[in-house]
């Protein structure tokens, strides 16, 4: 069912604070994640008079987070949208990217996985958002994020396997 | 089972120590065996003038056959790497290359870029390269990687397919688009990624997308304007599936009415799978174009009971309209996603002192069919890999006889049933040569656990519901590059693999059968006896097949793709489902070692003596 009534929350957020807080530095609260999060690119040479300068966007944080029964929730969630058959059992990568391996293509942070969940990416990730409920993506979302594995920068052909579902 | 784990990493572990050069492990027959197979012949041999390769099989038979033979097996320990050509892209480069009037013609995966190379000129200089349009979307549309098997030629055109699920027409000598017609709806899962041929005045095409609940199709445009002019579905009403009074199927249980439909539960076959994203065959004799059908979706069995038809089919269809002549269901209800979409070789072979107009079909689920191509009649069906699921075929009614304790049923977890869902064979093509009058089939010996899931539909995403875990087969092998006589349904000779077989083959009136690996070789073997003759490190692994062709200065070459890929390659190699090239993944277990062995490339090699 079609939940037009949902915003995207941080469309509201970027609004609010486009609106509001224009006079006021917001540098303290920056994510410096390095790329990871939402940014604007505030070219001040470029806006006309009068345009908010000095706005950097709030990190939206996850209502869920540190809820061990939203990710629970969110591993059911993972079966019934078929996110499993593209990512594999427990996110091992299958026809979509491995969420087991600290890469994450589109960002890592709460925000930014909350934001292909919703808006899906170029690469056939179907944007979700308006199909299921902001709490359902956010629970996804915390779902996806526990997922992470280790560091797989090395390889050394030990002879280590991890199980993987195929086609 | 536990212990399965330790097994696969004991495999692993074995492959591991072998030395660089030394991974093959011959089992051929001793010379004074030879076995050939008198009185055979390729039913339409070789597709325009010798020395080109019109088709993505080389002829309408599917015969991978070439008539050249500079290149014997006396002499290809001399073969030499003549020249090379980067693809730019690095994903599965299955299918082939096209040579047409010194050109040759490259189709790469997504984006699909079609390059049309001067073979008259030294270095090979582009005559022109074509970028299409191609909705990016696609790329996670797709189950099995972002393949391309390759083009078709006819009426001065190069016919591809797109993955975004279009069909276009390049002219041959320009490269421009001459026209292009949506046959896929992306939404609905819908890709292709099949190589066309051409009959008469007319490109036939297929879906895929067996994974993602869409209804498969075959299809036929118009070669001037790219107009449709026939599609049939492969499930549905008689009206859709183009079953009407030319229907004629040599076991009873296919015959009646709207079988596509009610052999499946209420409105389950809309989103029933049946794909056709296989090899396509023809008969100018019969007019019948012959194709395969995928697995019916999802996996999970209990939400389709019934036959399922026409899924993991073999069909065959009159070329000009589409009609249904006569269909074999291979794997009625299939439970394992065994695929029906492998190719059709079209033979004469005598069985029982007859010569037989067959085809010869070597299935996903491990059974070798010999089929008479005029009524649908399996007249062999024998063993080709390991397996365990089934005692073989009721040659009354076509149908296997299964084991029960391999059947699935949702929630059931069934552990090693073989082969696996990769199959006995995947797409990777046979080869089949009148000298011999064997055939040469690069095989799989992989296992896996099966258990399935209630799954619901959703437009664009996976309709699967089943975890299949992979692991390699008995044997302590992965995959078999083996000579096989299908009058007997015996195989002559292997050459055992540490990994599955995924790149096609090609054997020449020289004697000489050539295939690649999925650990970066590309090799020669003595049609006869199976000794390995040469092989060359291409770097990364083999999933596509290979041609022959003479060059403008008479010499004959051997053009094969370097680019691991495809089913294997995304799901199991470990480092090549990501987008950033320098992304390391960790190794699945089917195949825990192969990422030492190579790694993403787009290559393709010409080797001449």
């Amino acid at each position: 069912m079609k939940r037009t009534s949902k915003l995207n929350i941080l469309t509201i957020s970027l609004s609010f604070l486009a609106t509001t807080s224009c006079s006021e530095s917001r540098a303290a609260q920056v994510g410096t994640d390095g790329g990871d999060g939402l940014r604007i690119i505030n070219h001040a040479e470029n806006l006309g008079a009068g345009f908010p300068v000095g706005v950097t966007p709030l990190e939206p944080r996850n209502p869920f987070e540190g809820n061990k029964q939203a990710t629970t929730t969110g591993a059911q969630l993972f079966i019934e949208y078929n996110c499993i058959d593209c990512h594999g059992a427990d996110g091992a990568g299958a026809m979509g990217p491995s969420f087991q391996d600290g890469r994450w293509h589109f960002g890592g942070s709460p925000g930014a996985v909350f934001e292909s969940i919703y808006q899906g990416r170029p690469d056939g990730m179907p944007a979700w958002g308006g199909r299921i409920s902001n709490d359902q993506i956010w629970m996804l979302t915390s779902y996806v994020q526990s997922l992470t594995v280790s560091d797989f920068s090395t390889e050394n052909f030990s002879g280590e396997t991890v199980e993987r579902t195929g086609h | 089972m536990k212990n399965a784990r330790a097994v696969i990493i004991a495999i692993g572990m074995i492959a591991c120590t072998k030395s660089d050069t030394a991974t093959t492990d011959t089992t051929a027959a001793a010379p004074a065996a030879l076995h050939t197979v008198a009185g055979t012949r390729i039913a339409f041999p070789h597709a325009g003038p010798v020395g080109e390769w019109q088709m993505p099989a080389g002829d309408y038979s599917s015969s991978r056959y070439s008539d050249l033979k500079q290149i014997t097996a006396q002499n290809a320990a001399e073969l030499h790497v003549s020249w090379a050509f980067s693809t730019g892209v690095l994903r599965g480069h299955e299918g082939q290359p096209l040579v047409i009037d010194n050109t040759m013609y490259i189709i790469t995966p997504y984006p699909n870029v079609a390059y049309a190379l001067d073979l008259t000129q030294p270095g090979q200089p582009l005559k022109w390269k074509f970028r299409p349009e191609n909705a990016q979307q696609a790329i996670g549309r797709a189950c099995c990687d972002v393949v391309n098997r390759g083009a078709a030629y006819g009426d001065g055109k190069i016919f591809y397919n797109l993955l975004d699920g279009h069909t276009i027409a390049v002219d041959a000598k320009t490269g421009r688009q001459v026209w292009r017609t949506k046959m896929g709806d992306l939404a609905k899962g819908e890709t292709i990624t099949m190589a066309p041929i051409v009959v008469k005045n007319k490109v036939l095409v297929g879906s895929s997308g067996g994974e993602m609940g869409v209804r498969g199709w075959i299809a036929a445009l118009d070669v001037a304007t790219g107009k449709q002019v026939w599609r049939a579905y492969n499930i549905g009403p008689d009206v859709d599936v183009k079953v009407g009074p030319r229907f004629k199927p040599f076991y009873a249980h296919d015959r009646g009415k709207d079988l596509g439909a009610t052999t499946w539960p209420g409105d389950t076959w809309k989103t029933g799978g049946g794909a056709v994203w296989g090899w396509l065959s023809y008969d100018p004799d019969l007019n019948l174009v012959y194709h395969g059908t995928s697995n019916p979706g999802p996996w999970n069995q209990d939400q389709r009971l019934g036959d399922n038809k026409w899924t993991a089919a073999v069909i065959a269809r009159d070329a000009d309209t589409g009609e249904m002549v006569w269909v074999v269901q291979i794997s009625p209800h299939d439970l394992w996603d065994y695929d029906a979409v492998n190719e059709n070789i079209l033979v004469d072979l005598p069985i029982k002192g007859r010569t037989r107009k067959v085809l010869v079909h070597f299935d996903r689920n491990g059974f070798q069919y010999t089929i008479d191509r005029t009524t649908g009649e399996i007249l062999l069906a024998e063993p080709f890999v390991p397996m365990n699921w089934s005692d073989g075929i009721d040659m009354a009614t076509g149908r296997p006889r299964m084991r029960p304790e391999k059947m699935t049923a949702e929630g059931k977890l069934v552990k090693d049933i073989c082969p696996s869902l990769e199959g006995g064979k995947n797409q990777q093509p046979a080869a089949f040569s009148p000298q011999t009058g064997l055939f040469y089939v690069p095989t799989n010996n992989l296992c896996m656990d099966f258990q399935s899931r209630r799954v619901t539909y959703i437009a664009g995403t996976p309709f699967i519901g089943a975890n299949a875990p992979e692991k390699g087969g008995p044997g302590g092998y992965r995959g078999e590059f083996m000579a096989w006589d299908a009058t007997t349904g015996k195989k002559v000779w292997g050459i055992k693999e540490p990994y599955p077989v995924w790149g096609g083959a090609l054997v020449t009136a020289g004697g000489v059968v050539f295939y690649g690996t999925l650990d970066g070789w590309f090799k020669a073997a003595d049609a006869r006896t199976g000794k390995l003759l040469w092989q060359f490190k291409v770097g990364s692994g083999v999933v596509g097949n290979p041609v022959a062709y003479t060059g403008p200065d008479g010499k004959q070459y051997i053009a094969i793709y370097a680019g691991i890929g495809g089913d294997m390659g995304l799901l199991i190699a470990g480092d090549v489902a990501a987008n950033l090239p320098y992304d390391l993944r960790q190794r699945g277990t089917t195949l825990p070692d192969l990422s030492r062995w190579t790694s993403w490339g787009g290559y393709l090699f010409v080797f001449s003596l």
